[in-house]
């Protein structure tokens, strides 16, 4: 049985300039130019059935990003092959164009000095979709994404979260059968990112499209994947089900707390103290899940807290841990 | 595809409506240089006489007329396009359907023409009253002519510009490069001084270029200065000159497609 997606060996090495600052380095670099060879994507092999839902994860700078581009034809591999609906996806057929979708960052399909209205109005056409066909597609993505109230502004104009319902939807006008989505709910406020996901896996249902998806949000893989696929260093390090893989993966919590006199507590003794930059007024302390309830209450109990977190770690720091050891 | 030209043609001309002012500033910088050689080579045919056989009559209407071709033929490619492949915003494009440089990029040149031109025509009748050039040579047979050459002189520029455009997937210095290509077109496309008065060396040459084509060969069809045989000269090589910066494009684009990096988002 033929594949939706299939990946042999694909890799992706950047040449990067590099040079040391400083006006000698400058002038050096202007007669002789190094290079570093930056091995984004190496040899990754896998597969994926029609239908199915797969989470791309990886830490940042793993990889995925890269192999997302190069499966929508964005980007020339410097190895292997790929196959996506039987085409090779940076021979930029126009068939293919049009049977996929790629949904990456802010500002991609729309125009921003116009409304998103006129950019909807010209990917119709571009893509060929047909008048009622249009406004089915319209009507379903307005229901899922209260898009009418945001049409008529200018994309400039749009907020952050506004911006990426517009480009999701337009990016879905087409209803293309293979879907490449990069950080789809980035920016989004938790109801904004229920919404996407719910309507990804009601897309997924009714179309039979295959998607591949990479999130911050651990939330997302677990509400949309069965499957998981995770990178890291460019190579393929996990392929299975989330179930396994929640296994693999040691359940850990985050521990953030307040105190007064913060420094002059050892928290060591009661879990991992952690880093963590965005927030610097709080301590943070890694714990294993089961031991949460036990150790807050001894928390509370034995030191001067004002205020207390309990959180899930950040996905590529959890993959970090299993993978990087 | 009509469809998706009336659709690109909506969303630019919208989009160059936003940028009026931007626009206007465009224009006058754009004027700016023929109209200075225009005045100042008048001035030196009406001290002397003439310039090799070049009255002051010749240079305002050479000049006149070289403003309408000017419009027509240019583009601003590299300034609308450049920059996409350099900061990635190409992505967005290059995954659709359409062939970016030769279906967005170009009906958006065309738009900023289309508004350009509608804010040249006041200037350029104040300037006919100021200089008051002597047109009774010109005939519609000639004009008529000078409109597809003028439509296959931009088509031409236009994919010439796109190609070096497109260097871009090579290297960050495409504008010094185009810069050094929009001086070729000063020098041999008769805008700097009309093209009789240049060496006979650099005529020679420009016989061989396509510059030529942009401004030199439509202004004297308008003029009703060519023979027939000049005519007929000037499409043929037009074709030829069409043909050859198609190809070169296509080599370029598709071998620079190959190495976009898609950076950024």
């Amino acid at each position: 049985m033929s594949h939706t997606i299939t990946v042999e060996q694909l890799s992706k090495t950047y040449q990067v300039p590099e040079r040391e600052g400083g006006f000698g380095a400058a002038v050096r670099s202007f007669f002789k130019r190094k290079y570093k060879d930056v091995k984004a994507v190496q040899q990754v092999d896998f597969k994926i059935e029609q239908g199915e839902i797969v989470g791309f994860l990886g830490p940042n700078g793993a990889g995925k990003t890269t192999t997302l581009k190069m499966l929508s034809g964005l980007l020339h591999p410097t190895g292997g092959k790929a196959e996506v609906l039987g085409f090779t996806p940076w021979e930029l057929k126009p068939e293919y164009l049009r049977a996929m979708t790629l949904v990456m960052g802010q500002r991609n399909r729309l125009s921003w000095d116009i409304p998103a209205a006129d950019s909807f109005l010209l990917n119709q056409a571009i893509y060929r979709i047909p008048d009622d066909e249009y406004k089915q597609t319209y009507k379903e993505l307005d229901e899922l994404l209260e898009l009418d109230p945001l049409m008529k502004k200018p994309v400039r104009n749009l907020s952050l979260g506004e911006r990426m319902k517009c480009e999701i939807a337009a990016g879905l006008l087409h209803r293309p059968k293979v879907l490449f989505l990069d950080e789809p709910t980035i920016g989004l406020d938790i109801t904004g990112q229920v919404r996407i996901r719910e309507f990804l896996r009601e897309y997924n249902k009714r179309t039979g499209a295959t998607i591949l998806l990479t999130s911050h949000y651990m939330a997302d893989v677990t509400a949309l994947c069965e499957r998981i696929i995770i990178i890291h260093h460019g190579q393929l390090k996990y392929d299975g089900g989330i179930t396994d893989l929640s296994h693999k993966i040691a359940p850990f919590k985050l521990i953030g707390i307040m105190l007064t006199d913060a420094d002059s507590h050892d928290l060591s003794k009661y879990g991992t103290p952690v880093q963590n930059e965005e927030d610097a007024d709080k301590k943070y302390i890694q714990v294993k899940a089961e031991d949460v309830t036990r150790i807050t209450s001894k928390l509370l109990a034995e030191l001067p807290v004002h205020d207390i977190t309990i959180t899930d770690p950040p996905i590529e720091d959890v993959i970090e841990q299993a993978f990087n050891q | 595809m009509l469809l998706i030209i009336k659709r690109l043609w909506q969303v630019n001309w919208a989009e160059q409506w936003q940028y009026r002012a931007n626009l206007l500033m465009y224009l006058l910088y754009w004027l700016v240089s023929p109209i200075i050689y225009l005045a100042v080579w008048t001035s030196i045919a009406n001290q002397n006489g003439d310039v090799n056989g070049f009255t002051a009559n010749d240079f305002t209407t050479y000049y006149m007329v070289l403003l309408i071709c000017d419009q027509v033929t240019s583009n601003i490619v590299i300034h609308t396009f450049g920059y996409k492949i350099q900061d990635g915003s190409l992505s967005g494009e290059l995954i659709k359907p359409i062939h970016p440089m030769l279906t967005n990029a170009l009906i958006n040149n065309i738009a900023f023409k289309t508004l350009s031109i509608i804010g040249f025509i006041p200037i350029w009748i104040a300037l006919f009253f100021l200089f008051k050039p002597d047109f009774s040579n010109v005939a519609l047979s000639g004009i008529l002519l000078a409109i597809p050459a003028m439509i296959m002189g931009f088509f031409i520029g236009y994919l010439l510009s796109a190609a070096i455009t497109a260097l871009a997937f090579w290297t960050t210095r495409v504008y010094s490069i185009h810069e050094f290509y929009f001086a070729l077109i000063l020098l041999f496309s008769g805008q700097f001084v009309p093209l009789p008065l240049m060496p006979k060396l650099v005529q020679d040459i420009a016989q061989y270029l396509p510059f030529q084509l942009f401004l030199y060969y439509p202004i004297q069809l308008i003029l009703g200065k060519l023979s027939t045989a000049q005519i007929i000269q000037g499409f043929a090589s037009g074709v030829v000159w069409l043909g050859i910066s198609m190809f070169l494009f296509n080599l370029v684009w598709r071998n620079g497609v190959k190495r976009y990096s898609a950076v950024g988002a």
